[in-house]
């Protein structure tokens, strides 16, 4: 049997023009599902960037006061350094660490002078070798003797400890709850563009029932029967899918260079190989779902 | 003039009937059917017909007798409640729905409304029956002109369906079901909505392609063209057959 590719374009093609009110509502409804889909994509991928990049920047400090004998430093940095988490300790005197202040607050150099003194603490910086396995390192330290004696008093044990875990986690909870909100708006989506391609082909094979019972009649393959309709499904994903890339690859060219400069601490990967990786996938996703719409629309209303 | 025709102008007009012993293998057995739409009512009952290949039978009845389904349970639009039924070698309560298809090829069918698509020429509603099926492009362009010819249509092929008569739309169908030269031509009511002068005319086309050794069957209540044939007929009432005679008439002869 040879097989006719020109018919089943041409027919699928004509049902598109002759239903084209229904078949806009498919492709408007596909296209905002993956629109969607591709925008919880990217910003997840940025979010995981920014995870990344903060948290290979996370080091712990303890603040001494100003009481503390070097003897118990010293103590603490030794034992500090032989963990094997921990790249380096490193001391910051006091005037280091006004000096550290007068940069940050170069632009306005009266707040400076109105100090009296020297109010900054010294402090121990450590740098770890691998942050997510932080704990270790901060049991270590609330467990010392040292320490107690050496940090800052306050209302926990932990005034005298600062470190970034507590804005990694934030971070990851609020990803969580967009990711979850996401997910919910693409799945609803998808599903109203299922319904809506179920409709558009069930008016299709209306359309054409008179032609669809002669092709029964004849003995025409149910393949080949099907073949239009599920083309019809996929032509109208397709075209969601690529007005979403379109949309997605304009933001690119258009809004990131600008966001990229405004958090220029962040190294964001905004490279070919992930437009085209949520490119693929949108296709990818809007295809299954116009097959899956023609599918379902003809296992209803075409009786083969 | 092809060879198609010229076979058929050399044959004898008179129909030949042979006795049932010397009938050629089976084209249809139907085997103790019964169908029931619904609980109670039977629309056929424990129904057992042979037509052998190369028959021409008429199927007559009052409407609701039964004859239409019966001539959808042999395409396998309707699947028998019990009983066997074989056409053209095939086992139509063990086919499998894919396969359907391919029975089909095998029937061509003609009926009361045409069924034809008003947006189609006369040769594309008959291409069309060979598109579908895969035919090339080679195949259908000597195909459909012949067998339009055959049809009494050479001068009309390029006409839509709504400039030819009701006659000649139904000689368009006659064509789309024979084009693919099936052993087998189902018809259900082909004359029903002719007058009785074009009716004659579909009948002896219809003869004509029996001629060639296409097992014919006809499902009709025309009462004069069945007396006019003279062929074999099966009367149907109310689901049951009543009598099966050859060279019969519409009416019962006892």
């Amino acid at each position: 049997m040879s097989i006719n590719i020109g018919y089943f374009i041409s027919e699928a093609a004509i049902s598109f023009k002759r239903n084209w009110v229904m078949t806009f509502g498919g492709i408007a409804t596909i296209f905002l599902s993956l629109l969607l889909m591709g925008s919880a994509l990217l910003i997840n991928s940025m979010v995981a960037d920014m995870t990344r990049d903060i948290e290979s920047r996370i080091n712990i400090q303890i603040w001494i006061h100003d009481d503390a004998t070097d003897a118990d430093i010293d103590t603490l940095q030794t034992e500090l350094t032989a963990h094997e988490n921990v790249a380096t300790v490193e001391l910051v005197s006091k005037e280091e660490a006004l000096a550290r202040f007068e940069r940050m607050t170069e632009g306005s150099p009266e707040i400076v002078e109105q100090l009296a003194g020297n109010p900054l603490p010294r402090s121990l910086e450590i740098e770890l070798v691998d942050t997510q396995e932080i704990d270790g390192v901060l049991t270590l330290i609330r467990d010392s003797e040292e320490f107690e004696r050496i940090g800052i008093p306050g209302e926990s044990p932990d005034a005298a400890l600062s470190y970034g875990g507590s804005i990694v986690e934030t971070l990851l909870d609020a990803t969580n709850t967009a990711r979850f909100v996401g997910a919910l708006f693409v799945g609803i989506l998808a599903l109203v563009s299922l319904i809506f391609i179920n409709n558009t082909i069930r008016l299709a094979i209306y359309a054409r029932r008179n032609e669809l019972s002669i092709m029964r009649l004849v003995g025409a393959s149910n393949g080949f029967i099907r073949a239009p309709f599920i083309l019809e499904g996929i032509l109208q994903a397709f075209v969601g899918a690529l007005l979403a890339i379109l949309v997605l690859l304009g933001v690119k060219e258009f809004v990131f260079p600008n966001l990229q400069q405004a958090l220029a601490f962040i190294d964001f990967d905004f490279s070919n190989a992930l437009m085209l990786q949520i490119s693929l996938t949108l296709v990818g996703t809007g295809v299954v779902i116009g097959i899956l719409g023609a599918v379902i629309a003809m296992r209803r209303y075409l009786k083969i | 003039m092809t060879d198609l025709e010229s076979k058929l102008d050399q044959i004898v007009p008179e129909p030949q009937f042979s006795p049932r012993a010397n009938r050629g293998p089976l084209m249809i057995s139907v085997k103790n059917v019964s169908k029931r739409y619904v609980a109670n009512k039977a629309a056929l009952q424990n129904i057992n017909v042979e037509v052998a290949a190369g028959e021409f039978v008429f199927i007559v009845g009052h409407s609701g007798s039964g004859k239409s389904t019966f001539i959808r349970m042999l395409l396998r639009e309707v699947v028998p409640s019990s009983g066997q039924i074989i056409v053209a070698g095939h086992d139509l309560s063990r086919l499998k729905n894919s396969k359907i298809p391919y029975l089909r090829r095998n029937i061509g069918c003609v009926f009361q409304d045409f069924k034809l698509l008003p947006n189609k020429t006369a040769f594309e509603n008959v291409a069309f029956a060979l598109q579908v099926i895969g035919k090339s492009k080679h195949v259908i362009n000597t195909q459909v002109p012949e067998v339009l010819r055959l049809v009494g249509l050479e001068g009309k092929i390029h006409n839509y369906p709504h400039e030819l008569s009701g006659g000649e739309q139904q000689r368009v169908s006659v064509a789309r079901a024979f084009v693919n030269r099936p052993p087998l031509l189902l018809c259900d009511e082909p004359t029903g909505n002719l007058d009785p002068q074009t009716s004659l005319g579909i009948m002896k086309l219809l003869e004509r392609i029996n001629r060639t050794g296409t097992t014919t069957l006809i499902a009709t209540h025309d009462q004069e063209m069945v007396n006019y044939m003279r062929q074999r007929v099966i009367a149907l009432d109310e689901g049951h057959l009543v009598r099966d005679q050859d060279r019969g008439v519409y009416g019962s002869v006892d």
